[in-house]
């Protein structure tokens, strides 16, 4: 773990200036290098900018789109706006929710694939869609979801 | 100054011409549109297999999206001697077998195509679909930073005065005219001033900007500049949402060429005017959109609001006077120096000057970013642009302006779309987001959504928001579950005021809206529901 700081430690002073202004652009970097934020990693960008980890964290946790927890191997979002609703995004959760186990604590996995819901995706004229790892698939349906699901958990 | 930037321009012209009548005159042209929507149904597949098995004869292009969502993903293809087919639903083998002539199952699909554009006039989505919009050449050959080219030969005093006369006011839902900020900016006595451009895009059923970033990068940017110009500002900032990869990667690279082109950067065309331009990405929520959030955002803070005043003109990024401009605003504002104000405000209607993107989406057979006059009805955009809902199916209202605005009943479908708000309820054009609703939901489920979306993204900082939002999802959770009562009817109209006069930003002050547009115009339907128990 120390070497694992210390090797983004000097990551974080190659790529980003000591500023507070890039809080969110170092954030997004380590999101992407580890597919969350663990706390250790928002010390350590703490200390580089010089801002409080509580305040890190205070800030991180404030954004949406940013995870704390490790994701499954797979990510699976479905958005439930008004134009896939309209257009069968319920059909997709609640197969999705058929073919999941609810865990303690309310997320929903078969062990592989994380499943969350999405206020929009911004893709409402393919409605319905899914992301599957980041890529969205638009005119999906509860058997093209499913699909993904059992596909991806035997890869 | 030995040339004007209006010469400059002229040359940078003369060599993209070279280079295409070098490389590309008459060739086939085929164009693939690759945009956040199409990418979601295949595009990518299609651009990737075309670029393998092109015949010599032709040359790729990729394109953003023109907005057909419906047809996505689409391929055009323009022969040397002026022929032009659209392709939809294009796949790539059939669209290969297209292009070497044999007989396949590719399908053009004018009539609809046809149907879709004839109502729309285009400006900021002028040839969006069409130009490369990974190259800075294409969009110069099609009169690109013309615009520019002359409001740098004006002082800028004039160039704020000829987007004032235009009547441009900010795209982003504020409609506030766009070259007041750039003048109260301008009138501040600062060693450095920014402009942010807004495409953060956070609002539900909102994706438009996204088909502007990824079609026309460089119009946002050519917008920017002038912008930046007209305030004197020196260094510009493009926020783009967290999630919209393929904007932010477009937009990147109309940055990388115009600044190696002398477009951005010092001595801009030759002028004495400079300007830096960089790309920072949000992190996600609907309240990123706001525009004193975004400063917090940038400055390494929670995503909140800031209590105005001081406005963002006065004192916004690192207290700096700042003008924040939607992406669509500053996609206008070319046409309207290479064109002049006049003939941008004879578009629209009366004070309404100039057209609106609207995202169309929900119960319409044809789906999609449509760019109409402001002062087009409602109807005219879900029926005739949008060819109503699917067979089968029934209107039975439009939501309209999202998450922050209504719900129109289908007896409403003749309101004109107008900067501001729609109707008393409170409904507003906001974005321009447009969802048709049929048969398949219901108001109350509508409104609950909204509701709940509202109760989620509210930042906090504001009690009555915060307490408020999930208080009035629960009343029209007891509605919806049968055990409600009139007074959760007074419930809902007493929490929506307080909660839009006590809180500080647009999210607060417009949560309210839903239901009162919906106690306004389905009010019967809600009795019926807080009596039946």
């Amino acid at each position: 773990m120390t070497s694992e700081r210390n090797e983004i430690r000097a990551t974080l002073r190659e790529k980003f200036p000591r500023d507070r202004g890039q809080l969110l652009p170092a954030l997004h970097f380590l999101q992407h290098e580890f597919g969350y934020l663990p706390d250790w990693a928002m010390e350590v960008v703490g200390w580089h900018l010089g801002i409080p980890a509580s305040e890190v964290y205070g800030a991180a946790t404030s954004y949406t789109e940013l995870r704390f927890e490790r994701p499954g191997e797979h990510v699976l979002r479905v958005c439930t706006g008004l134009s896939c609703w309209i257009n069968g995004s319920d059909e997709i959760t609640g197969a999705v929710k058929g073919e999941l186990e609810v865990q303690p604590g309310g997320e929903l996995t078969n062990g592989r694939v994380t499943f969350e819901e999405t206020p929009c995706g911004f893709v409402c004229a393919m409605a319905p869609v899914v992301e599957w790892d980041g890529k969205w698939q638009g005119r999906a349906n509860a058997d093209s979801v499913l699909a993904l699901i059992r596909g991806g958990a035997e890869i | 100054m030995a040339t004007s930037p209006t010469e400059t321009l002229g040359k940078l012209k003369q060599a993209a011409r070279e280079r295409w009548n070098s490389n590309q005159a008459g060739k086939t042209r085929v164009v693939v549109q690759v945009g956040h929507c199409s990418q979601a149904v295949g595009a990518r597949e299609v651009s990737d297999s075309l670029a393998s098995s092109l015949p010599d004869n032709a040359y790729l292009t990729i394109a953003g999206c023109d907005g057909a969502c419906f047809a996505a993903p689409q391929v055009l293809i323009s022969t040397g001697d002026g022929g032009r087919t659209r392709i939809a639903h294009a796949r790539p083998e059939a669209t290969v077998a297209h292009l070497s002539g044999a007989p396949n199952g590719a399908e053009v699909a004018d009539g609809q195509a046809q149907a879709f554009f004839e109502r729309q006039r285009r400006v900021s989505l002028n040839r969006c679909g069409e130009l490369d919009s990974t190259d800075a050449g294409d969009y110069i050959l099609a009169g690109g930073y013309a615009g520019l080219a002359r409001a740098l030969s004006m002082p800028p005093e004039e160039v704020i005065e000829e987007v004032k006369a235009s009547g441009l006011r900010g795209r982003g839902g504020a409609y506030f005219p766009a070259a007041l900020k750039w003048e109260g900016a301008r009138k501040v006595e600062a060693e450095s001033r920014y402009l942010v451009v807004n495409s953060e895009e956070g609002e539900p059923g909102v994706f438009k900007d996204r088909h502007l970033m990824e079609g026309v990068p460089h119009r946002i940017l050519e917008g920017a500049i002038i912008a930046g110009y007209a305030s004197g500002v020196k260094r510009a900032y493009i926020y783009i949402n967290a999630e919209a990869n393929l904007s932010a990667e477009r937009v990147q690279k109309a940055v990388d060429d115009a600044a190696e082109l002398g477009l951005v950067g010092d001595h801009i065309l030759g002028s004495g005017y400079s300007l830096n331009v960089e790309i920072l990405r949000g992190a996600g929520g609907y309240v990123c959109g706001e525009e004193t959030t975004i400063l917090n955002t940038l400055e390494g803070y929670r995503r909140e609001p800031r209590l105005r005043p001081p406005f963002p003109t006065e004192a916004g990024l690192w207290a700096k006077p700042t003008i924040i401009n939607n992406a669509e605003t500053l996609a206008n504002v070319p046409f309207i120096l290479a064109n002049g104000a006049a003939a941008f405000s004879k578009i629209g209607k009366g004070e309404a000057s100039g057209t609106k993107i609207v995202s169309l989406s929900g119960s319409v057979q044809r789906p999609g970013v449509a760019e109409v006059p402001l002062g087009t009805t409602l109807r005219e955009i879900i029926t005739d642009i949008g060819g109503g809902p699917p067979a089968g199916h029934t209107l039975i209202g439009v939501a309209v302006g999202g998450p922050s605005s209504g719900v129109f009943p289908t007896s409403m479908l003749d309101t004109p779309i107008a900067p501001g708000r729609l109707h008393d309820t409170g409904i507003m054009l906001g974005a321009g987001g447009v969802i048709a609703l049929d048969e398949r939901s219901n108001v109350l489920d509508v409104v609950r959504r909204l509701a709940a979306y509202n109760a989620k993204e509210s930042c906090g900082k504001c009690t009555p928001c915060r307490e408020g939002t999930p208080r009035i999802v629960d009343a029209i959770d007891r509605l919806i579950s049968g055990s409600g009562s009139s007074g959760d009817l007074d419930e809902l109209r007493y929490l929506s005021e307080v909660v839009s006069l006590a809180s500080l930003c647009g999210l607060g002050q417009a949560a309210g809206t839903p239901i009162n547009s919906a106690l306004h115009f389905f009010g019967d339907e809600m009795a019926a529901l807080a009596t039946s128990s």
